[in-house]
């Protein structure tokens, strides 16, 4: 029951809550005591109490005070708001949504508790609650505009188009002047009823209107887009044409226009007879435009035969003379049409006479300066040229670059080039040598700093990395450079660290590292927070309904899957061998293999004991490091930083459940990412080892259809085939095994004789080496007789043409995996070393 | 190359490349901040002739210009800011940084109302500097001693931007298109304009998130 309180005590409370958001939590822990003191049970007060607790840091026992609070006092608004604070600040935002609920029904005016609860709707994605909200917060505070715009928000997120431009308009038309022309708030209002009317399909209606606002509207280049995109769409060419030259004058770099130009004049990139119409289009472009590039190169892209080459031959001469850095990077994307490839090879590799720099355009040059930099250039790009995948040639590659760089010694570029050569010659130790050379010729340039740094990872030189990149990080934050590295979600560096850890087997690094990524992209969810009231309140509405939308697809993003797939892989082999939870057998230098019980048993603790002195001494080591630097103690947001606890992994590595931790990867990768093959096979193989077979086969299917001679799903379909036929150890529900078994039998028909599946594959893909070793493993599962064969036909890969490095490490790793004999090892590597001489991986066997 | 204004969804690699070729860094949240505040004003470069390799890659960013609008501006003059303006070494000297540019500035008188954009450059930065003084026509403001966080000083460089607010405004009036906000006393309106009557948009007056803006300009500065 409420209790009252004293006048006096009242008037503390007040303050109470005062001294809480000013912050001063000692002082308003101070005066909550004072209150408790005559009152022990006072609900609200015991609430504050815990609010201030927890912004001090000790959650638990905050959560523990306010359920104390909320016995006291079931009734109080203040009592579950403080709770859904509480959950709120934990990241429960479910919980949060629940306990704000009852306060609200508790309190049905109070105008915080109705907004804050909005925003942990919205940010929940509960579309319904959020309209809710948003009309009762309208309700009360009509005459503000936000509160118009914020619904119509609210709608238009949950689809509800025509809903949201009503409540636009509504507004709108109140309106008894229009605002003035530099009114923000109008200005968007105004374009954001227009996008939802063109969303809509409404494209006359959207161009009428639009053109009733276009004049006044503050964002030209946005309603010009649209004018232009709603002439084109309703076919009214000559002034849609007219548009989009108009807004090519504006950014004349910018392709999206040129194609909707093309369009607009009927041109067809694909018909051959347009061709000319379009080459004389874009040379109309060029007049007086010495720095355009988008018309000179567009033309590349849908030029062929003859035409291509006098287009490109105009193109790359001008380029070259002008030593244009970026010319190979800008061309490369021609490479996947082998004409356009061998035409650009056979052009650059003869502009060997001097005079060939006299481009379109271009001053004539007769000084020696200008035709030696044209040479140089040539000599860049052919190296380039030779080391892309699509036209390789190390040897010649090399060649080219050693000529470049024996006339410009001390180019970082060259260097770059000649470090890049390296690593695809697998010889990446000299490659990170290479980089750093580089570096020291140009030091203040970030950019060669971070490929030097990125070098050293690959070169697994984690701790010349790290102290590459202290040379830009600010070293004073917590954690020195890799703390300022995690603060500043510098996520390329974390993720190739922790690449690095995993080929050298450190494994509670690796996790470290990946476990990372996984947490800066909650970060990043949680990030758009704010903006639920600040851009509202800005009206900036369509750049919020765009971060909205990303944030719905963050984490199909690259960085996530990067980091998630060898995550899950630690945790599948974490459940496959528990033993290597501890740190010191996953860091690589105790093996279990071969040992018997005693010696495994000793090994073990050796391990256990080393891992232990290592913590220790890495906890005096911070401990010293506190006491001797006066660190700030804030991380590069300039909030208070905890040191990490755990900041080798151990801890991350012990985890009792690996398959469960794995899920917390998996489950946004497939939901976000599910047309990546690779996701979709780990998603089988936690499945499969979680008993989960309907699951397993759901990713089995989901791959397959994706490629269906991949060659991870044809072992898996072979596992998954074989598992079924033997699931007698693993009872399942008998609908469960029907279901299996019709699924099983689309995949791969129960007539298929299994072997004769797996050699009709293997004849198949005979010149593949992924999916020879595919068959290989497949047929050792099928026939454990098999070994011997298949060894010797995996040493065969290596007679294949255009054998990859990576195929090559794989088949070797593939060995250790079956444990071949050492002498079969031996006789692998030996070839190996042949067809990769500088391979530095082959080498430090 | 393509030059196009900065979504919420490029961030990521804009993130990237600016921790790639710059030391002032910042995390996600001052991006978000920039993009959702003046949405018109920071740009792309984006490397669109490379195929995706995944129906997931995300457009590839070879440069950037992060920009804004001086909150509340001490000369109470109506100005925009670089942030930070940063191109991959692989694709400099394309002209992508003066394209760049370029766009932020009109946009900032454009929509903004911007007289001038300032910004700080390191006085070692030759090559910026020369895009900024000789390429754009930036002028020297002042030098302002040990502004990086290394030591470095910083040269105060700024650009008057009225020649675009008077194309920008020319351009208003070529509109033929009736407008709701000239019906109604557009002859007062245009008075103003021609008083030269400060354009006063609203930003910077409700700050949501101030604590966000203040925190991250005194953390990490702008290059
Ligand atoms: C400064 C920087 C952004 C320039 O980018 P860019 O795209 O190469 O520049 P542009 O091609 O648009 O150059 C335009 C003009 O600037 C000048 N310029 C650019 N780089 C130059 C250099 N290295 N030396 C001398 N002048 C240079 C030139 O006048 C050039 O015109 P030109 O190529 O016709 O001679 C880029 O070098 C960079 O990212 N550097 C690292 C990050 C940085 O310093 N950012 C600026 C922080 S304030």
């Amino acid at each position: 029951m409420p209790q009252p309180l004293s006048a006096k005590d009242g008037a503390a409370f007040r303050q109470v809550v005062k001294l809480y958001e000013l912050k001063q939590h000692k002082k308003a822990l101070k005066t909550a005591e004072q209150i408790l003191k005559k009152n022990p049970n006072h609900g609200d007060t015991l609430a504050m109490k815990a609010l201030t607790l927890n912004a001090q840091g000790h959650t638990d026992e905050a959560f523990s005070l306010a359920k104390l609070a909320l016995q006291q006092d079931m009734k109080s608004h203040i009592c579950w708001h403080v709770y859904g604070l509480l959950y709120r600040s934990t990241k429960q935002l479910d919980e949060a949504i629940k306990a704000y609920k009852f306060a609200l029904r508790l309190e049905p005016e109070s105008a915080q508790i109705q907004r804050d609860l909005a925003f942990l709707q919205i940010q929940m994605r509960d579309y319904n609650g959020y309209i809710e909200s948003r009309k009762a917060i309208l309700h009360a505070r009509p005459a503000l505009r936000q509160n118009w715009t914020a619904l119509a928000v609210a709608c238009h997120l949950a689809g509800d188009l025509s809903a949201a431009e009503h409540y636009l308009k509504t507004y709108e038309d109140t309106l008894k002047q229009p605002p003035p022309r530099t009114d923000m708030e109008h200005s968007e209002a105004s374009l954001y009823r227009n996008v939802l009317i063109g969303e809509m399909g409404e494209v006359e209606r959207a161009l009428a209107h639009l053109k009733t606002i276009s004049r006044n509207n503050l964002d030209r280049t946005a309603v010009m887009e649209m004018r232009a995109d709603y002439l084109l769409r309703l076919d009214r060419k000559d002034e849609a044409e007219e548009a989009y030259r108009a807004l090519i004058v504006r950014n004349n770099e910018y392709r999206l226009y040129y194609e909707k130009l093309e369009k607009v004049l009927g041109l067809d990139r694909e018909n051959p007879d347009d061709h000319a119409e379009l080459a004389a289009l874009y040379t109309s472009f060029l007049e007086g435009n010495h720095r355009l590039d988008a018309a000179r190169r567009i033309p590349l892209d849908f030029l062929r035969g003859d035409e291509f080459k006098t287009a490109a031959d105009k193109y790359l001469r001008r380029s070259l003379a002008k030593g244009v850095p970026s010319l190979f990077p800008n061309v490369k994307a021609l490479y996947s049409d082998d004409f356009k490839r061998t035409t650009i090879q056979s052009l650059v590799e003869g502009y060997t006479s001097e005079t060939q720099a006299d481009g379109e355009d271009m001053p004539q040059h007769t000084n020696g300066d200008a035709s030696s930099k044209f040479v140089q250039s040539r000599l860049y790009f052919l190296a380039q040229h030779y080391n892309y995948f699509r036209s390789r040639n190390l040897k010649k590659a090399t060649d080219f670059i050693s000529q470049a760089l024996e006339m410009d010694p001390k180019s970082p570029d060259y260097h770059m080039t000649k470090a890049r050569i390296l690593k695809h010659l697998g010889d990446v130790e000299q490659a990170a040598e290479v980089m750093s050379f580089a570096r020291e010729l140009d030091t203040k340039d970030r950019y060669i700093n971070t490929k030097c740094a990125k070098y050293q990872l690959r070169n697994n030189d984690c701790e010349s990395a790290l102290k590459t990149m202290s040379l830009f990080t600010r070293n004073e934050s917590v954690g020195g450079a890799l703390g300022d590295l995690h603060d500043m979600q510098c996520m390329w560096y974390i993720t190739e660290d922790g690449e690095a850890n995993l080929r050298m087997d450190k494994l509670s690094l690796a996790l470290k590292r990946f476990k990372c990524i996984y947490d800066i992209f909650d970060v990043w969810q949680e990030d758009q927070f704010d903006f639920h009231y600040f851009s509202i309140r800005k009206g900036q509405i369509r750049a919020y309904v765009d971060m909205m939308r990303w944030e719905d697809q963050l984490r199909s993003h690259p960085f996530f899957t990067r980091a998630a797939l060898p995550a899950i892989k630690i945790y599948v082999m974490l459940h496959d061998n528990p033993d290597l939870s501890h740190g010191h057998l996953a860091n690589g230098s105790i093996k279990l293999e071969g040992l018997d019980a005693a010696e495994r048993k000793r090994a073990l603790k050796k391990a256990k004991r080393e891992q232990e002195r290592l913590e220790k001494a890495e906890a005096e080591k911070r401990e010293a490091e506190k006491k001797q630097t006066k660190k700030t103690g804030t991380g590069g947001d300039g909030e208070p930083k905890k040191e990490d606890p755990d900041p080798h992994g151990f801890q991350l590595l012990q985890t009792p459940a690996p398959l469960d931790e794995a899920v917390k990867f998996l489950t946004p990768l497939l939901e976000f990412a599910p047309k990546n093959i690779t996701a979709q096979n780990a998603g089988f193989e936690v499945f499969i080892r979680r008993n989960k077979p309907l699951l397993a086969v759901k990713c089995l299917r989901a791959a397959k259809s994706l490629d269906p001679e991949d060659p991870v799903v044809h072992e898996q379909l072979i596992r998954f085939r074989r598992s079924l036929d033997s699931t007698s150890a693993s009872p399942i529900p008998d609908k469960v095994a029907q279901v299996l078994k019709s699924v099983s039998q689309d995949l791969l028909p129960d007539s298929t004789s299994l072997t004769a599946f797996n050699d009709a594959f293997m004849a198949k893909h005979a010149s593949s080496a992924p999916h020879v070793r595919s068959g290989l493993r497949a047929r050792g599962y099928l026939d454990a007789s098999s070994k011997e064969r298949n060894e010797e036909e995996l040493l065969a890969t290596l007679d294949l043409v255009d054998l990859s490095l990576e195929d090559t490490q794989a088949g070797l790793e593939l060995l250790g995996e079956w444990k071949s004999s050492k002498a079969v090892q031996d006789e692998y590597l030996a070839k190996a070393k042949a067809l990769w001489p500088e391979a530095t991986s082959f080498k430090r066997r | 190359m393509d030059i196009r204004v900065m979504k919420p969804s490029d961030i990521p690699h804009v993130q990237q490349a600016n921790i790639t070729n710059l030391p002032e860094n910042y995390f996600c949240k001052y991006y978000l901040y920039h993009a959702l505040t003046w949405p018109q004003l920071s740009y792309v470069a984006v490397d669109v002739s490379r195929p995706p390799k995944t129906p997931y890659d995300p457009p590839k960013i070879v440069g950037y210009v992060l920009a804004k609008m001086e909150e509340e501006p001490s000369d109470g003059i109506p100005h925009g800011h670089i942030t930070s303006l940063s191109v991959m070494r692989t694709h400099r000297r394309l002209g992508l940084a003066e394209k760049l540019m370029r766009q932020s500035q009109r946009a900032m008188a454009e929509t903004y109302g911007a007289k001038y954009v300032s910004l700080h450059v390191r006085v070692s930065n030759t090559a910026a500097l020369h895009l900024y003084r000789d390429t754009l026509g930036f002028n020297m403001d002042k030098i302002e001693a040990k502004y990086y966080a290394d030591g470095e000083d910083a040269n105060c460089m700024r650009m008057e931007l009225s020649h675009l607010r008077f194309e920008a405004e020319e351009e208003r009036k070529g509109i033929k298109d009736q407008d709701e906000g000239d019906e109604v006393g557009s002859a007062g309106k245009k008075d103003d304009d021609k008083k030269g009557k400060k354009r006063r948009v609203k930003v910077g007056r409700v700050l949501g998130v101030g604590d966000l803006v203040e925190r991250n300009e005194s953390s990490a500065k702008a290059g």
